[in-house]
């Protein structure tokens, strides 16, 4: 019997989940396979978080702090697991830098792989220097500059084209990612602040701000930020004489073709299943759902559980999800796998 | 009030009557024009349910509208009144109104299948072009052009009897193509016919049965006679019904 906990993944959702085991006075072991710990968010540089407005290296940064601070957890960076052996209560765990373990539960916080906007070609990503994912426009506006990568001019016109990676069966993506009309709609506020002679256009099938994030980032952009929104999903993004990029496709609403001109095309990129679940399945013994993420057992009693006792999964690992519910699915995980190690030991005497 | 634009209104609105009464008062003359009201006023709930019959058109109910068919389609680029997102939503709701207003246009998707290939929700919009232009076909909505019936009638003729009778063809199709033949020869068309046959030098020079034999005028005999003999080709038989029958199996592999 072991009642330490190893929490995989160091990304909102498994910082959150081992700051709640190490809260109670359980022992951590946390294994991130970066070099970083963060996440996402810290990863792939995002800007202003929604829906806080603080900026992802501070509010991630004070939780990658508060683990690194707790005497309780112990950190394995540029680390992975490769075998486990037993059962709950009693895993052995091996890991990539040569350690083992003995713990008594695991939890799953390994997150999502960005979508890869090579794989729609017809949106001119990788082809024009100027199309670019929602990371790399986050990266923009951290750097306090609104720019044209081509030739450093101040773009006219942006426009973020949504569901780039998500809701497409052409390519195999049935999911809507969730957080990407927020992100976008708080994206397009970010641009007009740093540069406000740029205007902003959102090419949209549906707006999915929801709940509380509906006045706060959709209305907002509208009514505030002069934000542009056009019911339309682009046939193909390409190149004017001039130099700019031109969007083509039909404006849904106004039963006519568009061709307009832009200077900067922003793909608001889904969030696939990580390309480690295939690996993950096999090394912890656990089973994907029917898009590639991590399969939940039965929700209602046994949330957080995966397809093996014992072993735990939440956040975006389980399918798109945003950083506020990531860190409650931490904290669930947190008070189940300790929960549950108390019973068998209960149990056990 | 007088209507003064109505090149805004669609021509099938405008109700002009040459007398009209409303509450009783005569209005006809200046007054006497009324455009119908653009409401829709119901679904049909069964539309939608009828074409998903129509093989190729079983995903209609996916669509959600984002209009990435019309915007790669090989037709909307020639025309942006050829526009399968719209289509599809008026399936959907079952205004066959609206739909039969673009009758005349929607049979001619060129099936790239470009469509298809782009649909993010997998509807397959070219196999939806095809039942519309099926159903438009099968309910008689859709008028059918001159060179159609033109060619119905030969091939009737053909497959009943193995042989055309060219003053029957050419009746039967000014009748099935509701051509006046009397209104058309009033017009100056049966002289401008014989003119362009050269046939009035004939009566000229003196060759009245000459000129007689050779203008509409004998063709027009030999029509009336065509009324009442119809040779058949010898031995004719049951061949035309066999032509027939597979006639009919090419058009359905070839319709999928
Ligand atoms: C463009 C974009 C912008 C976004 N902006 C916001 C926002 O503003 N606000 C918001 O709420 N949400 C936002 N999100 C969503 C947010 O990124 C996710 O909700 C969040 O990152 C999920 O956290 P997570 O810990 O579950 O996964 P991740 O952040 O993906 O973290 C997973 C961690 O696990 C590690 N890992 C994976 N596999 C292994 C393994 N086998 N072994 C060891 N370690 C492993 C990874 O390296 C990573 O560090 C955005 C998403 C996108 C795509
Ligand atoms: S959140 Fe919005 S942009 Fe993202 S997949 Fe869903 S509908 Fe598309
Ligand atoms: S198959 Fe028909 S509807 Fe589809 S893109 Fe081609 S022409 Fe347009
Ligand atoms: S591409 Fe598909 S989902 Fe989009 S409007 Fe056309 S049929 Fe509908």
């Amino acid at each position: 019997m072991s009642d330490t906990v190893l929490v995989v993944g160091a990304g909102p959702t498994g910082l959150s989940a081992a700051a709640g085991v190490a809260s109670i006075g359980k022992k951590v072991i946390l294994v991130e396979k970066e070099a970083v710990l963060g996440g996402a968010p810290i990863l792939s540089g995002y800007a202003k978080l929604v829906p806080s407005g603080e900026w992802a290296k501070d509010a991630i940064g004070r939780m990658v702090k508060r683990v690194e601070d707790n005497a309780n957890v112990t950190i394995h960076k540029s680390t992975k697991v490769v075998k486990v052996e037993g059962e709950a209560g009693n895993f052995t765990v091996t890991l990539s830098n040569g350690q083992s373990a003995n713990v008594g539960s695991i939890i799953l916080g390994t997150g999502f792989t960005h979508f890869d906007s090579i794989n729609k070609p017809e949106w001119g990503f990788g082809t024009y220097e100027d199309v670019l994912t929602t990371t790399q426009m986050e990266q923009m506006v951290s750097s306090g500059k609104i720019a044209c990568p081509s030739d450093g001019r101040v773009p006219e016109r942006v426009a973020i084209l949504l569901c780039v990676g998500s809701r497409d069966r052409q390519i195999g993506r049935e999911w809507c990612s969730k957080i990407c009309c927020t992100v976008s709609t708080n994206l397009a506020m970010e641009i007009k602040e740093i540069s406000p002679q740029t205007d902003v256009f959102i090419y949209y099938m549906d707006i999915r701000t929801f709940g509380l994030y509906e006045d706060k980032f959709y209305w907002k952009s509208q009514e505030e930020y002069k934000t542009k929104f056009v019911k339309a999903r682009i046939a193909e993004v390409t190149k004017s004489a001039d130099n700019r990029l031109l969007v083509k496709g039909e404006d849904t609403l106004v039963k006519r073709p568009i061709v307009i001109p832009m200077d900067i095309v922003v793909h608001a990129i889904g969030m696939d299943p990580s390309e480690e679940n295939p690996e993950l399945a096999k090394v912890f013994g656990i089973g994907l759902e029917k898009h590639g993420f991590v399969e939940k057992g039965e929700q209602y009693t046994s949330s957080f559980s995966s397809t093996r006792r014992g072993i735990y999964v939440g956040g975006a690992a389980l399918g798109p999800e945003d950083i506020d519910t990531s860190i409650s699915h931490g904290l669930a995980m947190a008070m189940r796998a300790v929960g549950d190690m108390n019973a068998l030991v209960q149990k056990a005497a | 009030m007088a209507i003064h634009e109505k090149t805004l209104i669609d021509a099938d609105r405008l109700i002009t009557s040459d007398k009209l009464v409303v509450d009783g008062v005569d209005v006809s003359g200046h007054w006497n024009t009324m455009i119908l009201p653009r409401t829709l006023k119901d679904y049909d709930d069964d539309f939608e349910t009828k074409i998903k019959t129509y093989s190729g058109a079983e995903n209609v109910h996916r669509c959600w509208q984002c209009g990435s068919c019309t915007n790669s389609c090989t037709m909307y680029a020639q025309n942006t009144d050829f526009n399968p997102r719209y289509w599809i939503y008026l399936v959907r709701l079952g205004l066959k109104d609206e739909i039969l207003k673009d009758k005349d246009i929607i049979w001619q998707c060129v099936s790239c299948n470009k469509c298809t290939n782009i649909c993010p929700k997998d509807v397959r919009p070219e196999g939806v072009m095809k039942a519309l232009a099926h159903w438009i076909e099968e309910e008689g909505y859709g008028s059918k052009s001159n060179s159609s019936i033109f060619d119905e009638e030969f091939t009737r003729q053909c497959l009943e009897r193995g042989r055309i009778e060219d003053s029957e063809v050419m009746s039967n199709f000014f009748k099935n193509s509701k051509q006046d033949m009397m209104q058309m020869a009033l017009h100056g068309w049966l002289g401008i016919f014989v003119a362009r046959m050269n046939k009035w030098t004939e009566l000229r020079q003196g060759n009245v049965f000459r000129f007689l034999s050779r203008t509409p005028i004998m063709h027009s005999l030999h029509m009336g006679l065509s009324m009442f003999i119809k040779p058949k080709t010898k031995s004719w038989g049951r061949t035309g019904d066999v032509l027939k029958q597979y006639v009919k199996e090419q058009k359905e592999l070839a319709h999928g």
